[in-house]
């Protein structure tokens, strides 16, 4: 194998796990965008659904009835979260509701080891083995299968922000809720409406990666890093950053574990760490945000 | 607008009785009464600090306040901002709020929101939007010719127009401006002035505006409010207020007088 394609071949790899990466910053951004918050219990929600897909699986359910109706429960769980826990503490100091989002954290993550337990379960791999030979370089069908549903996902938000009337009314609570309320928008729904979406799309990334690396309740914790890298990276109101910002950073991690020896496997989780110090001192708005302008 | 509920002259359109409202514990109106007629333009005058924004933010839902205020006969108070637009009140606040990032048509079509709940849907529901937006360009055509622009590239005068236009697009029964003038240019504040007066002969549509220009509010409006300290001191014509020169310069500073003298 020359050493082209052996870079390649890396780069496909991490384009893989960067999709994961990227669906979950995805979430991180949508709710961020719309509220503000960076949700810490991002990764753990997704977690949640990732159960409940195998939990449908296990009795008897196949992968592709089971991940829709996952979906939806995530969709409803998305709802609920914001009107049970985060609608209380709206408008409190930034601090309180990090601090809410990191106490919803470390309960879901309790409450999946209840019902569940912490030992590791198998998740089916949705796609099938083998892949495509191009050019030397191989390309597992799981590559790229998780690549288009990060593509559909991307292209579906698009169409709902850009050319649907609800998509019109949620940029505009996005850009100035108050506004928002006195065109008569009720914009608590709208934000229940964010949160569901997230909660969508973070279920996602966890049936995605739960194949990988097997199902657990901490299964989340080092993607939710990556997906916090990415979002940095990206910018945190940017979705199409958010994608990009997790390709590079699935990419990079690769590359990082193959090619640097002194990094290797075991040092690469230091990557997103990198990463997010070096945009955060060079470019704070990451690659495609905008700089936060103030008025005082 | 939906039929009113109890019994109500067309002098009483909107009426407020005994309003109290502030911010936490600092008490900002203390039992404030005035009526609007509907198609009227009724100027709030005083100097700053009188109660003037804090009165229309009471009556559009965005602070609490104790007391009544009947639009058409319903009550507005305890309504949320959102309520309240359903009900017909347009607020534009002072600094304007226009949705930066979205562009000045998408502005519009959200001031369109409200459509939604009138049972139109689809292509019924597209033509009265078009139509609205049709209505609005007619009034203020420099909004047509930026309608792909993002609205934070509008200047300030063109801001203002925006947001008056999206606040117009679901013709609301009772528009409340929050110091329209606002750092705008005095040519610019002039045309805004005549735009609204021609919306109010041209739609009946009563209208509210709190200004700090005294002389500008007084030339459109019919009616006037003086307020000082929370309560109001002084209503009438306003033809009458901008005659009477003592006060003029009591309550309203020296702009009266200057244009007189000029």
């Amino acid at each position: 194998m020359s050493a082209v394609t052996d870079l390649l071949q890396q780069a496909v790899e991490g384009l893989g796990s960067g999709a994961v990466y990227a669906s979950l910053a995805l979430a991180l951004v949508l709710i961020h965008r719309f509220t503000g918050i960076i949700n810490f219990a991002q990764g753990e929600l997704a977690m949640l659904s990732t159960y409940v897909a195998w939990q449908l699986m296990a009795s008897g359910m196949p992968f592709w009835l089971a991940l829709p109706v996952t979906l939806a429960v995530s969709f409803a769980g998305g709802m609920l979260v914001e009107r049970i826990v985060i609608r209380p503490v709206r408008g409190a100091p930034e601090l309180t509701v990090v601090i809410v989002t990191v106490g919803l954290f470390i309960f879901v993550n309790a409450l999946a080891g209840l019902i569940w337990s912490f030992t590791v379960k198998d998740f089916p791999q949705p796609f099938p083995d083998g892949g495509l030979d191009l050019a030397g370089v191989r390309v597992d069908w799981s590559t790229l299968g998780i690549l288009g549903v990060v593509a559909v996902v991307m292209g579906l938000l698009y169409l709902l922000f850009q050319h649907t009337s609800a998509g019109l009314v949620m940029r505009a609570v996005a850009c100035n809720p108050a506004s928002a309320r006195l065109s008569g928008i009720r914009v608590g729904r709208v934000l229940m409406l964010g949160w569901a979406l997230a909660a969508t799309v973070g279920a996602l990334s966890g049936v995605l990666v739960a194949p990988v690396l097997f199902l657990e309740p901490n299964m989340m914790g080092g993607v939710l890093i990556y997906a916090f890298a990415a979002a940095t990276l990206g910018g945190f109101d940017s979705p199409v950053g958010a994608v990009v910002g997790g390709l590079f950073v699935g990419v990079a991690e690769t590359l990082t574990g193959a090619y640097v020896h002194v990094v290797g496997e075991d040092l690469k989780v230091g990557v997103p760490f990198v990463i997010i110090l070096a945009v955060l001192l060079v470019r704070p708005q990451g690659l495609f945000g905008r700089a936060a302008v103030e008025r005082v | 607008m939906s039929e009113p509920v109890t019994d109500v002259t067309e002098q009483n359109f909107l009426e407020v009785r005994g309003l109290h409202a502030g911010y936490g514990q600092a008490r900002v109106l203390q039992g404030l009464d005035f009526s609007v007629a509907r198609g009227e333009v009724c100027a709030v005058l005083g100097p700053n600090g009188a109660g003037k924004t804090t009165t229309l933010r009471a009556l559009c839902g965005m602070i609490r306040g104790r007391g009544s205020v009947t639009l058409n006969g319903r009550e507005l108070l305890g309504r949320s901002p959102e309520q309240a637009a359903r009900l017909g009140v347009a607020h534009v606040p002072e600094g304007r709020g226009t949705f930066n990032d979205l562009t000045v048509e998408e502005n519009l079509r959200i001031g369109a929101h409200l459509r939604t709940g009138s049972g139109w849907r689809g292509r019924a529901r597209r033509a009265v939007v078009a139509a609205d937006l049709e209505r609005i360009y007619g009034y203020f055509p420099r909004l047509r010719q930026r309608s792909r622009q993002a609205a934070g590239s509008l200047s300030g005068g063109e801001q203002q127009m925006l947001a008056i236009g999206r606040a117009l697009m679901p013709r609301p029964a009772l528009l409340l401006l929050d110091e329209p003038s606002l750092g705008l240019a005095p040519l610019v504040t002039r045309e805004l002035f005549e735009i609204v007066r021609a919306v109010n002969e041209e739609e009946r549509t009563t209208v509210v505006v709190v200004e700090q220009n005294a002389q500008l509010a007084l030339d459109i409006a019919h009616r006037a409010h003086v307020l000082e300290a929370g309560r109001l001191v002084l209503s009438g014509p306003a033809a009458r207020i901008r005659e009477d020169g003592q006060v003029a310069e009591v309550y309203l500073g020296v702009s009266v007088r200057s244009r007189k003298a000029g």
